[in-house]
């Protein structure tokens, strides 16, 4: 019986065991990841394990992205312990306004194909676009890695999601995740890991590689694998991350799940208020009117993101009423946006560019207050109730040619529908 | 070692979220001990009032399900929760839960009833409720996540164990 990249990879570092789906293994980490939001408690835990060295700090990230800027003094004092930690042991920090733990560490070259990558937040999955296994886990694992490079890991069951075919243009990886999420519902991949593959994937740029990784963190999956191929090893390569050891499963591989999707027949998605899993064509929601419309996030926050929104609103306005936040994922994706035209395009159409970070995914910094009633349009992962501090107020989620094409209209509107919706990369055409 | 645990059931429905029943995600600058009088009381409303030191959490399916704070287990360690028997966790509550020492099994919970008895061995993987006729077998930890649990909590084990010997003691036994 063959083995799941997810099987191989945990085995790998588990002293080269073979392993299968439900053992408990004690693994190698490669890379950890700390974030703000959970700074207050896996300090504390890294204090009551009452370590005095940390060996494994040189490969430990602190970045200072939920809480940028800091709203109030007491993120203001987590950040500054964050620092003067960092500074004191030697971890790597990512300062207010680098950008958002997800992007900065595999643009800072940090891990490989194949590596066990661990980070304090449950988008951690998106470290597998890359083809390592990226897991979300909390402050007293943290606090163990930190301590001895290890942790210990359920092997996952594997799902098995292949699409076929190619996505049309206008239509993105983001609608592929929602398509799934409406099929399995959220959390339907608890505890496992999902592998991606198949035509469609291999045509799709890093960027929304990293979407659909990331976006499986809403199906509940511990884990999001893709293959490795020469646009994985270029991309890792042009950043400086060590050489790949790519781990493609074996082909009679024990799947608890095979998926297969016909990518050619997606059209663009929405989640509907309230429910990550009530989703629907964006042509059936059509009349549906928005006030404010957000790009950014860890999901959808990257350059081809942003490149999608250019297209669309570039030499446009967006909709009176409408206000709208582009929130880049990093300072190098703001770099790079600024550099084409994009930053001035999008501001220049009523949009409001601003420092990268987590940005109005969660309402935590206060720059994005909704009013009673009002509907948001967002490229981001949740639409709870409440998430953006306004219980009386809707979020809806779509990729963000969606979100830019809603934002023109003032409507929830299908980016194919309008000029520029159909951007797509050079590459992916190519 | 015995690993039964015997204590009252407190019963919880489905998709409980303990960010938002048990932790100060939306409660900014509140303790522990404010939380733990207020845990899941907008679900069961004198739940905190009921619940004594030694009781079971019974819950339906993903439970903890979203971010998981770690915070969540901290109070329900603080409360005295014995043990949680839930139809299925959330994945990080989960680990949380095996990380701070608090033992956690995955069972059909038809038929258990607030207040109901319950026994819970995680050793051998057996729920049961005696008054109610109720005895199931689930699948037993691995005995890694024991030795875990054994010792109050991955700090503890590590403090004991520094080079992770959790293979060697599970091939002890």
């Amino acid at each position: 019986m063959g083995s799941t990249i997810a099987e191989k990879i945990l085995g790998h570092h588990a002293g080269g065991k073979t392993v299968g789906a439900g053992d408990v293994v004690v693994a190698e980490v490669d890379f950890a990841m700390l974030h703000d939001a959970r700074a207050g408690n896996a300090l504390k835990m890294v204090e009551k394990l009452g370590a005095g060295q940390l060996p494994f700090a040189s490969r430990t990230a602190f970045v200072l992205d939920h809480y940028s800027p800091p709203p109030h003094p007491e993120a203001a004092n987590t950040h500054r312990a964050m620092r003067e930690f960092a500074d004191a042991h030697g971890a790597v920090l990512y300062d207010v306004g680098d950008g958002i733990c997800h992007q900065v560490l595999p643009e800072g070259g940090h891990f490989t194909c194949g590596d066990v990558v661990v980070g304090t937040d449950t988008h951690s999955t998106t470290y597998g676009a890359f083809n390592a296994f990226g897991c979300g886990i909390e402050g007293t694992d943290l606090s163990a890695v930190m301590m001895t490079g290890k942790l210990w890991f359920r092997v996952p069951e594997t799902i098995s999601v292949e699409l076929k075919g190619q996505l049309q243009p206008g239509v993105w990886a983001k609608d592929v995740t929602l398509t799934l999420l409406g099929r399995l519902g959220a959390e339907g991949a608890n505890y496992r890991a999902i592998e991606y593959r198949g035509s469609a994937v291999a045509a799709m740029d890093v960027d929304d590689r990293m979407t659909l990784a990331n976006h499986a963190a809403e199906l509940g999956a511990k884990a999001a694998l893709l293959e490795a191929d020469e646009k994985t090893f270029a991309w890792l390569k042009a950043r400086g991350a060590r050489p790949p050891r790519p781990v493609a499963a074996d082909a009679d591989a024990r799947y608890c799940e095979r998926i297969d999707i016909d990518a050619s027949r997606l059209a663009p998605q929405v989640a509907r208020r309230h429910r990550i899993d009530d989703v629907v064509s964006v042509t059936e929601v059509e009349k549906q009117k928005i006030q404010f419309a957000l790009v950014g996030t860890c999901t959808n926050g990257r350059l081809d993101d942003l490149r999608q929104a250019a297209a669309i609103l570039k030499g446009k306005r967006i909709a009176k009423g409408v206000r709208m936040i582009v929130t880049p994922a990093s300072r190098q994706v703001w770099l790079a946006a600024a550099r084409e035209g994009i930053v001035e395009a999008l501001t220049a159409a009523g949009a409001s560019v601003e420092a990268a970070g987590c940005g109005t995914c969660v309402n935590i910094t206060g720059h994005l207050i909704t009013g009673d009633d009002d509907v948001v349009i967002s490229s981001a992962n949740r639409n709870f109730k409440g998430r953006l501090g306004n219980a009386k107020s809707d979020i809806w989620l779509g990729s963000a040619a969606t979100v830019a094409a809603s934002a023109l209209t003032g409507f929830i509107t299908d980016p194919r529908e309008v000029a520029g919706g159909t951007w797509r990369s050079e590459r992916a055409a190519a | 070692m015995s690993t039964v645990i015997r204590g009252r059931a407190h019963v919880l429905g489905d998709d409980i979220n303990t960010d938002l029943h048990c932790s100060s995600k939306y409660l900014p600058g509140k303790d522990n001990a404010y939380i733990a009088q207020h845990a899941f009381e907008q679900l069961v409303p004198d739940f905190p009032a009921r619940f004594k030191a030694g009781d079971v959490i019974v819950a339906g399916k993903n439970f903890g399900i979203n971010s998981s704070r770690e915070q969540a287990v901290h109070i329900m360690r603080a409360m005295g929760v014995a043990a949680i028997v839930a139809a299925s966790f959330g994945r990080q509550f989960f680990r949380n839960c095996i990380n701070n020492g608090l033992p956690v099994v995955e069972c059909d919970i038809t038929g258990i009833d607030q207040g109901d008895e319950i026994e819970v061995d995680v050793g051998t993987g057996r729920v049961a409720v005696p008054q109610r006729k109720i005895a199931r077998t689930v699948a037993a930890l691995p005995a890694e996540v024991q030795a875990i649990l054994a010792a109050g909590g991955l700090i503890a084990f590590l403090q004991k164990h520094p080079d992770w010997t959790l293979e060697r003691v599970s091939s002890d036994r």
